[in-house]
C-alpha cells in the first residue's frame, strides 16, 4: 500500500461524512416526518477508534489483549449482533441446502458421484491425510493429469479401507490435476447400510471387470486392490507380504483398454491395526468375510476401530504399459497371470525399498 | 397399392395395448387387429377387435386367416402376490401365443419386459448389458412371470431362428396414467427407502414406452434391449423429485415384512410395490444397444419425467374418483377374478362390496 491514502485520511473522512450528511438531508427532504435511523458522526466513531486498537501498545502481551478483547467483546452489542448474523446466515444457508437436496435438486454423474457430498466429507478425510497419518507421497508425476490409468496397490485395513481413501486424497489434494480416483470395492460394501450409499455418492463402484473397463474407457483414473479380502484380513505377522492377486481382473481391464498400470505401494497402512488372529468359524457362520481380533478390537468395542496413528508413505511407481499384446489377450489366462505377477513383483519390490528406508513406524 | 401390413396387438383392453393400437392405427400402411379376453373399457373406437384369450387353441388358425405379419404382445396381468391365475395367463399365455405365431408363420413378435429380470444384487455391475444372466427375484409375481417368459423366449428363438423376436426391457416406467410398480411405489404416502442404501436407478416416461413399442413394430431389430431415459438417478433424488420425505426403514425389517405379509397371504405389493432388494442394490441397464442398434432415443429425461409425475401427484390431491383408467381396469379384473373363484356362493350376496 502506498503512503498517500494515510496522509489524506482525515481529509477523505471529512469528505465522506459531508457527503453522507448531504444524502441524509436529501432523504429528510423527501420524507419530512421521517427520522434518520443513523447519524454519520456516530458511524464514523468506530473508525476513529479502530487504528488505536491495532497500535503497538495493544499488541503487547497476548494475555492482556485477550482479556481486553474478551471484556470488550462480551459487552459489545455489535459483536453479538455479528455472531447472530453469522449463525443466522449459516443456518439459513444450510436449511436452503437441505431443502434443495430433499427436493431432489442435486446433480450426480451416471455412477452416482455427488460433488456436494464429496465436498462435505473432504475435510474429514483431509484431517486423516495431513494430520493423523501425515501421508508423504512420491512419484505423483507418474499419475497422468488426464486420461485413463489404472492404479494397483497393496491392501490392508481390517475394518475401514483407509488405504483407498488416502490414495484418493493424495491425488485429490497433492496431484496438480486434483483428479478423483474411482476405487473399485469388494462386493461386501454394497450390503452394508450407509457404507453402500456413501461409496456410491463418492463415485466409487463395485470391482468387476466390466465396471473397470467402462470407467477406463471414459478416461477415468481407477484404483484397484487385487489382494481383496485376503489383503484386508492380513494378520500383523503377515504385514507387507502381498497376498495372491485374485484372478487378475485388473490385468484384463488394462488389456481391454490399453490403460497404463501404475503400481502403488502404501506403507504405514498395514500397521494401523495389530491383528493377532482371525475367527474363521465365526465369520463363516455370520457370513462376514473375516472377523479380526486386534489389540483393541473387540475389547474396546467401536473404539477398537480407531486406527493407530502410523506415519504413511505412498509411492507411485513408473507406469507399466500393456499395449503390444494381441487383441484377445484379455481372455488369455496365461497372459493375464503374467501381467498380474509382473505388477505384483513390482509392488513387492517397492514395499521392500520403502521399508528398508523407514526408521520408525510412528515418526518420520 | 400393396396390401396393408397386419399387426395383431394383444391386451388392447389394457392401458399399453390401447395406446399402442391407437398409435399404430394412425399409420396408413398398417391394419391393426386388437385381441383381448375382455371388452375394452373405453369402447372399441373403430378398432378391429376380437374377443379371445391368447391361450385359445384356435389362435394359430386366426393368425393364418388374418395373415398377421407382426404380433405385439402386451397382454400381461400385473399379478398380486404370486397369483397362479396370473402366472397361467402371463407365462403359459405367452408360450402358447409364441407357439401359435411359429405355426402360423408370423414374421415378427414384439414383447414388453422389464430390466427387473436381471435381479438386484450386490454383485451387479453398475451397467448391465443385455447378455447378463436373468436372475430376477422370484418373490414377486410380476418379476417371476417376466423371467419365466424371457427364459421361454430364449429357447423359442433358438427353435425358430427365422422369426424376428424383439424383447424390450423397460426400466421403471413412470407417468401420470400408467400403473406400474414404480408409480404405485411413488403413490404410497411415504414411499420409504431403505436405511443407508441409495442405489442408482433408471426410469422411463410412459409416452416413451409407447413410442419404443411402436418403433420396434415398425423396425426389424431382433434381440433384447434395455430402455431407459439417458440420465441415471439415485433413489434419493427420485424420491425427492416426487416430493417424498426422507423416510427409510431398516432393510431387514422390510425383508421380514415381505416374508410375513406373503406367508399371511396378504397383498404385499400393495404395501411394498417394489421388492426391498430392488431398493437396496443397483439394477441399471446399459443403454448402448438402445441407441446404436435399436436406434431409439427417449424424448423425456428422467428428471423431466419425475417432475411431471410429481405435478400430477400434487394435482391428485384436488381430484375426485379414480385417478386412472388402468386402476379402474385392475379393480374390475380383481372383482371378476374373485367372483369367478367364489363358486357356489350367491353372487348377489357379494354384490354390495363390489361396487
Amino acid at each position: 500500500m502506498s503512503e498517500e491514502p494515510i496522509e489524506n485520511y482525515e481529509e477523505r473522512r471529512q469528505e465522506l461524512i459531508a457527503e453522507l450528511e448531504d444524502l441524509t438531508q436529501q432523504l429528510q427532504a423527501l420524507t419530512p416526518n421521517g427520522k434518520p435511523s443513523f447519524s454519520p458522526q456516530e458511524k464514523a466513531a468506530p473508525v476513529e477508534t479502530a487504528p488505536g486498537e491495532s497500535s503497538e501498545q495493544a499488541q503487547s502481551g497476548a494475555l492482556r489483549r485477550l482479556r481486553d478483547t474478551l471484556g470488550q467483546s462480551v459487552l459489545n452489542l455489535d459483536v453479538w449482533k455479528g455472531v447472530w448474523y453469522m449463525l443466522n446466515y449459516t443456518a439459513q444457508y444450510d436449511a436452503a441446502l437441505a431443502r434443495r437436496r430433499l427436493r431432489g435438486e442435486f446433480e450426480t454423474d451416471a455412477w452416482g458421484l455427488d460433488q456436494e457430498y464429496l465436498d462435505f466429507v473432504r475435510p474429514f478425510l483431509y484431517f486423516f491425510y495431513r494430520s493423523y497419518f501425515r501421508v508423504e507421497t512420491t512419484g505423483l508425476d507418474n499419475v497422468p493429469a488426464a486420461g485413463r490409468a489404472l492404479l494397483v496397490a497393496n491392501h490392508s485395513g481390517q475394518f475401514l479401507p483407509w488405504d483407498g481413501m488416502m490414495i484418493g486424497m493424495a491425488i485429490l489434494t497433492d496431484h496438480p490435476a486434483q483428479r478423483l480416483v474411482r476405487t473399485l470395492y469388494a462386493a461386501v460394501l454394497p450390503r452394508i447400510p450407509y457404507a453402500s450409499s456413501a461409496v456410491t455418492r463418492l463415485g466409487q463402484t463395485l470391482a468387476t471387470v466390466d465396471n473397470g473397463t467402462r470407467l477406463l474407457e471414459q478416461e477415468e483414473l481407477v484404483a484397484v486392490f487385487p489382494e481383496g479380502y485376503k489383503g484386508v484380513g492380513k494378520t500383523f505377522r503377515e504385514r507387507y507380504r502381498l497376498a495372491r492377486f485374485g484372478r487378475g481382473g485388473f490385468a484384463q481391464m488394462a488389456l481391454n483398454t490399453g490403460a497404463p498400470i501404475i503400481p502403488v505401494s502404501v506403507i504405514g497402512a498395514e500397521e494401523t491395526y495389530i491383528t493377532l488372529a482371525k475367527l474363521p468359524t465365526l465369520s463363516e457362520i455370520t457370513g462376514i468375510p473375516y472377523l479380526p481380533i486386534t489389540l483393541t478390537f473387540p475389547w474396546l468395542g467401536l473404539l477398537g476401530v480407531v486406527p493407530l496413528p502410523t506415519k504413511w508413505y505412498i509411492d507411485f511407481g513408473a507406469p507399466i504399459l500393456v499395449d503390444g499384446y494381441d487383441p484377445d489377450a484379455a481372455n488369455n489366462p496365461v497372459r493375464v497371470s503374467q501381467i498380474s505377477d509382473q505388477v505384483r513383483n513390482t509392488i513387492q519390490e517397492m514395499i521392500h525399498n520403502r521399508l528398508a528406508q523407514r526408521h520408525s513406524v510412528f515418526f518420520t | 397399392m400393396s396390401p396393408k401390413r397386419v399387426v395383431l396387438v394383444t391386451g388392447v383392453a389394457g392401458y399399453w395395448g390401447a395406446r399402442v393400437a391407437a398409435r399404430l392405427a394412425a399409420d396408413e400402411t398398417v391394419h391393426v387387429v386388437g385381441l383381448d379376453a375382455q371388452q375394452p373399457a373405453s369402447g372399441r373406437n373403430g378398432l378391429d377387435f376380437i374377443l379371445a384369450d391368447v391361450r385359445n387353441p384356435l389362435l394359430a388358425e386366426l393368425l393364418k386367416v388374418e395373415q398377421v405379419d407382426t404380433v405385439c404382445h402386451l397382454a400381461f396381468t400385473h399379478s398380486t402376490w404370486r397369483s397362479e391365475s396370473a402366472f397361467e395367463s402371463n407365462v403359459m399365455g405367452t408360450a402358447k401365443l409364441l407357439d401359435a405365431c411359429g405355426e402360423a408363420g408370423v414374421r415378427k413378435v414384439v414383447l414388453k419386459s422389464s430390466t427387473a429380470v436381471y435381479g438386484a444384487f450386490a454383485t451387479n455391475s453398475s451397467f448391465l448389458t443385455e447378455d447378463h444372466p436373468l436372475r430376477g427375484s422370484r418373490r414377486y409375481g410380476y418379476t417371476r412371470d417376466l423371467v419365466e417368459i424371457e427364459t421361454f423366449c430364449n429357447g423359442f428363438s433358438r427353435r425358430v431362428p427365422d422369426m424376428v423376436l424383439t424383447t424390450l426391457r423397460f426400466s421403471s416406467i413412470v407417468g401420470p396414467e400408467a400403473d406400474t410398480p414404480m408409480t404405485r411405489f411413488l403413490r404410497t404416502p411415504s414411499a420409504p427407502g431403505l436405511m443407508g442404501f441409495d442405489p442408482m436407478m433408471q426410469v422411463i416416461h410412459e409416452d416413451d414406452v409407447v413410442s419404443a413399442l411402436v418403433h420396434a413394430v415398425e423396425k426389424d431389430v431382433p434381440g433384447a434391449f434395455n430402455l431407459a431415459a439417458g440420465d441415471t438417478l439415485p433413489l434419493s433424488k427420485i424420491r425427492g423429485l416426487a416430493g417424498k420425505l426422507p423416510l427409510s426403514v431398516f432393510h431387514l425389517c422390510a425383508n421380514w415384512g415381505v416374508t410375513l405379509l406373503s406367508s399371511a397371504r396378504l397383498d404385499v405389493e400393495r404395501y411394498l410395490p417394489i421388492e426391498p432388494d430392488y431398493l437396496r442394490f443397483s439394477w441399471v441397464g446399459d443403454l448402448a444397444r438402445m441407441s446404436h442398434v435399436l436406434g431409439f432415443t427417449p424424448r423425456y429425461s428422467a428428471v423431466e419425467t419425475l417432475r411431471e409425475f410429481a405435478a400430477h401427484l400434487r394435482m391428485g390431491r384436488y381430484r375426485m374418483g379414480p385417478t386412472s383408467l388402468a386402476e379402474d381396469v385392475e379393480h374390475m379384473h380383481k372383482v371378476i377374478e374373485r367372483r369367478r373363484h367364489s363358486s357356489g356362493a350367491a353372487p348377489a350376496a357379494e354384490g354390495g362390496d363390489d361396487e
